[in-house]
């Protein structure tokens, strides 16, 4: 299975603010968010050796997985990387609760990400399924997590946004998946596009989006972690969403438009394994 | 256009969103609109643009995370108003 690179090269349209904007907006009013996020930011770095290292062997040598095509995947990724220094988020279908850590692993290897730390995703998994416990909340605050409550109060909802806004416009990345949830269909869906990844997007100017479409091979819907053993293969393209539309209505097209782009992508692999 | 009729159109717009149709008959300004009525969170940005769609008004991405309960979406629509 090869991978489908399509590279979407549209020029940024002139936005009258840079992230810089974000940036120094993110300081004024939130400076305890930004303290902290620098805090997990070094810790994450000063453990990278143990934790990503780790990550890898147990994807690679307990469970056993591979990444189809790998160097080519992360050729590809360090092509769209040099394109542009602009800030750049990722978004993935999501089918397993080990998603993030298979889509790390195929954008780069354990030392790229630990001579490349800011590159590496920070994730947003769902607190209810990693925070349960003080061991799991230290493991992830370790790993580049932001855990949030799908569905719970608003405006714990918005400061995580705020503090993917905040990061992806310093030029590190975050892994968002556009869905919100685990696929229930095994398909990715339109009308499950969830429009806090349009909220990132539109709200920090010239952010282009990795699409990122995995799938284990013997992936026949969602679950807890792909099959031991399993191949997974990986495609990777780059957009840059625009929306003409203002308030919540662009954010809500914003997050169409990249979740369009991952089923297309789903469809280019499913004809691709007829 | 007073609260008690922005309210009327805000429950009508909310109903084909919600899932627990007992706490939608006794729906209040306190009623939350997640926990509640148990309306889907990712659907929710429909449920703003339907307010602005049906209102004539423009609603911010920012203003959508002060709504938990019904009473926010009258507050923040009348201010609009």
């Amino acid at each position: 299975m090869g991978q489908d690179v399509a590279s979407n090269e549209a020029p940024l349209s002139g936005p009258e603010v840079g992230p810089e904007a974000v940036i120094r907006s993110a300081e004024r009013s939130d400076p305890d968010m930004v303290r902290g996020h620098a805090r997990q930011r070094l810790v994450s770095m000063i453990a990278g050796p143990i934790w990503v290292g780790a990550s890898v062997l147990v994807m690679r040598f307990w469970f056993r997985y591979r990444i189809a095509d790998v160097r080519r995947v992360r050729a590809t990724y360090r092509r769209i990387r040099a394109e542009s220094k602009g800030p750049l988020l990722v978004c993935a279908n999501h089918l397993t609760m080990v998603d993030s850590f298979l889509i790390a692993w195929a954008l780069g290897s354990g030392f790229y990400w630990l001579t490349h730390p800011d590159e590496l995703p920070w994730n947003t998994p769902e607190r209810t399924n990693f925070g349960r416990t003080r061991f799991q909340r230290l493991l992830i605050f370790i790993a580049k997590c932001i855990p949030i409550t799908r569905g719970g109060a608003r405006e714990d909802v918005g400061d995580v946004l705020e503090r993917v806004k905040y990061l992806v416009a310093r030029g590190e990345t975050a892994c968002i998946f556009p869905e919100a949830g685990r696929s229930r269909t095994g398909r990715v869906e339109e009308t499950a596009a969830a429009w806090g990844v349009g909220r990132i997007v539109g709200a920090v100017p010239g952010c282009r989006v990795l699409c990122v479409y995995q799938r284990g091979r013997r992936q026949a819907t969602w679950g807890d972690w792909p099959e031991p053993g399993d191949t997974v293969d990986v495609s990777l393209a780059c957009i840059e969403p625009k929306s003409d539309v203002r308030g919540v209505r662009r954010s809500r097209d914003l997050a169409q438009q990249i979740v369009r782009q991952l089923m297309r992508m789903e469809e280019e692999y499913c004809d691709a394994r007829k | 256009m007073d609260r008690a009729e922005v309210m009327d159109r805000v429950v009508k717009i909310l109903t084909p969103w919600v899932k627990d149709e007992a706490a939608l008959a006794k729906v209040s300004m306190e009623t939350n609109i997640l926990e509640d009525l148990k309306v889907n969170s990712a659907r929710l940005v429909d449920v703003v643009i339907a307010f602005e769609d049906d209102f004539d008004i423009e609603i911010a991405d920012e203003d959508v995370d002060k709504v938990n309960t019904v009473g926010d979406a009258v507050n923040l629509i009348a201010g609009k108003l």
